[in-house]
């Protein structure tokens, strides 16, 4: 009796989880196992016939693939940059939005707005900015400082590739972090003004450490999109001078896609990110919980 | 802001100081943001020669010649039908499978149930691109490659981990009574499920409806993969193509960015609210 009553539970469950297993085993959990055996072969995507050949695509795209390598430090580079500047500006917007009576509910529509579009055409946009835009004023209003090839000269098309980067993504995480702002509860904040507690004070002694949970969710989105960047410099610069601005989604695409079509090669390289990707979230979220305990 | 009101001469005017000092960055940060999106649709007005002649000026005469140019050449109507039909078919099916499944197994104890949700929730991490390749081959053999079609199927596939995930967390906070309440009446699992549960479970649905529709209206990389023929491409693969196309002429180039962004700002200004809110809860619960 038990078990029939059991079954029956179990068949139900499954009945209810099918469709949606369905889509997810075939267009998520087998191109990720499928990714993972053809990075041991030497497949090019076409040609039927395939060798294993064990870890060599990995110890090539390690030790033997300047592109590879370089994309790769763009990459870190550019991470280590949003990490930092992203939720720096994130954080600062949500405080300042906060502390405004009226007009509140402008500025943060405003901040988000860049958000509602695509990096792709934020991304055309300011290049729009980057081209016409700072030559114009360069020429007509003095501001030399706009005097130079933004796109064309790879140390300044990494901080263009930041800027719009940061313009995109920075008012997402205003919103997560003026969330865990209203968090706070009143009487903390009203207590620090009691205690003669200033500005900065309160927010370093009671806002930052109440909104710690948020800092870890911002810290874990910003990793996770900017190791994954791709459409904004593909609006910007293409990768381009050369391979200067290539970040590794781009390497990875265009191993796989454009050029040689080695689809195992490739498979090797999406691998490494993925390993990448996983164990510095894993060792961020669990120094971050730490803390947070602490906290 | 940062000057202790305590230790000012005039308390009023040292607060008044700090406040006009957050609504002077607030403004200049507000100018930056809206910066390129004003010089965008500014330009797309002009003319090429008056685009050049100045940049920042008001058009002499406002002209919507580009507009009707990127119209055309994007095949706009097309493009976003195009685009309407994966979100659709993208967004029914991860919300209707996702509640589903995530009711179910929020509501069933035991070890398959707790090991499909790991399934589910554990590929969070794998990003995009590293099943790309393979999802390419697997949509080329299922024929679900080059159709408007089959890239909702693919979005559904990507899309369902989250949303069950926040489905199962929302469930916990169904009363379980109300399931017991509608068997005892007599009511199949089919039925409990949309008539009584499904109408209760709004608010996160609201939220996975939003957050996922952004993502597939303004995804670029996995349509350049699966859109083969053009008369298949969503606004933002007609916009970029027609990037190419004109080279260089930028109030045509504008005209068309500004067309591919209205849709999206017509959403935002009517659903402002929602879309915040359910930015805030995904991100907190996720």
């Amino acid at each position: 009796m038990r078990i029939t009553k059991k079954r029956k539970q179990s068949i139900a469950l499954l009945a209810f989880v099918f469709p949606a297993l369905a889509f997810y085993a075939v267009f998520m959990l087998a191109p990720a196992f499928g990714g993972a055996a053809y990075s041991l072969t030497d497949w090019n995507g076409l040609n039927p016939a395939y060798e294993w050949v064990g870890f060599a695509n990995y110890a090539e795209a390690l030790s033997d693939d300047p592109s590879f390598a370089h994309s790769l430090w763009f990459t870190v580079k550019f991470v280590v940059f949003m990490v930092v500047l992203q939720n720096a500006i994130a954080i600062l917007l949500a405080v300042l939005v906060e502390s405004v009576g009226r007009g509140k509910a402008w500025f943060r529509t405003i901040f988000f707005m860049p958000n509602m579009l695509s990096m792709i055409i934020g991304g055309f946009m300011w290049l729009f900015i980057f081209t016409k835009v700072s030559s114009y004023l360069v020429e007509h209003a003095g501001l030399s400082f706009l005097d130079r090839s933004w796109i064309g000269d790879p140390d300044f098309s990494f901080y263009a590739i930041l800027i719009v980067s940061l313009w995109g993504g920075a008012g997402y995480l205003m919103v997560i972090y003026i969330a865990a702002i209203q968090g706070v509860p009143k009487q903390l904040k009203e207590a620090a003004a009691i205690d003669g507690a200033n500005a900065w004070l309160t927010f370093r002694n009671i806002t930052l450490p109440m909104i710690y949970p948020a800092i870890t969710i911002g810290i874990f989105l910003t990793l996770n999109s900017s190791f994954k960047a791709f459409d904004a410099v593909y609006a910007l610069t293409g990768g381009g001078p050369g391979r200067a601005t290539q970040v590794v989604a781009m390497n990875i695409y265009e191993e796989a896609f454009s050029f040689n079509s080695r689809y195992g090669y490739a498979s090797a390289k999406a691998m490494i990110l993925f390993l990448i990707i996983f164990l510095i979230t894993m060792v961020q979220l669990r120094i971050m919980k730490i803390r947070e305990v602490e906290a | 802001m940062n000057r202790p009101a305590s230790e000012s001469a005039h308390p009023k005017l040292g607060f008044r100081v700090g406040y006009a000092l957050v609504i002077a960055v607030l403004i200049v940060a507000a100018i930056f943001t809206l910066f390129p999106i004003y010089m965008g649709v500014l330009n797309s007005l002009k003319t090429e020669g008056e685009m050049l002649n100045d940049i920042l000026a008001f058009p002499s005469r406002l002209q919507f010649g580009n507009f009707a140019d990127a119209f055309e050449k994007t095949d706009y109507m097309r493009s976003l039908r195009n685009t309407l039909t994966i979100a659709v078919v993208g967004l029914t099916g991860i919300i209707l499978f996702a509640s589903m499944a995530g009711y179910k197994m929020s509501r069933t104890p035991g070890k398959l149930s707790g090991f499909l949700f790991a399934t589910f929730v554990l590929s969070m991490l794998i990003p995009f691109h590293s099943i790309m390749i393979t999802l390419v081959k697997i949509s080329k053999a299922l024929a679900v490659q080059g159709s408007t079609f089959g890239l909702g199927f693919i979005y559904i596939g990507l899309g369902v981990s989250m949303a069950i995930f926040l489905y199962h967390g929302f469930v916990k906070s169904v009363p379980r009574e109300l399931d017991e309440a509608a068997v005892v009446d007599g009511c199949g699992e089919v039925r409990l499920f949309f008539v009584v549960i499904f109408p209760l479970l709004l608010p996160v649905t609201a939220t996975i409806a939003i957050l996922n529709l952004l993502w597939m209206w303004n995804d670029f990389l996995l349509p350049l993969l699966m859109l083969t023929d053009s008369n298949d491409y969503t606004l933002l693969l007609s916009t970029n193509m027609l990037f190419g196309e004109y080279n260089n002429d930028w109030a045509a180039i504008l005209a068309s960015l500004v067309l591919a962004m209205l849709p999206v700002i017509a959403l935002y200004i009517l659903l402002q609210k929602y879309i915040l809110n359910g930015i805030a809860d995904g991100a907190v619960k996720s």
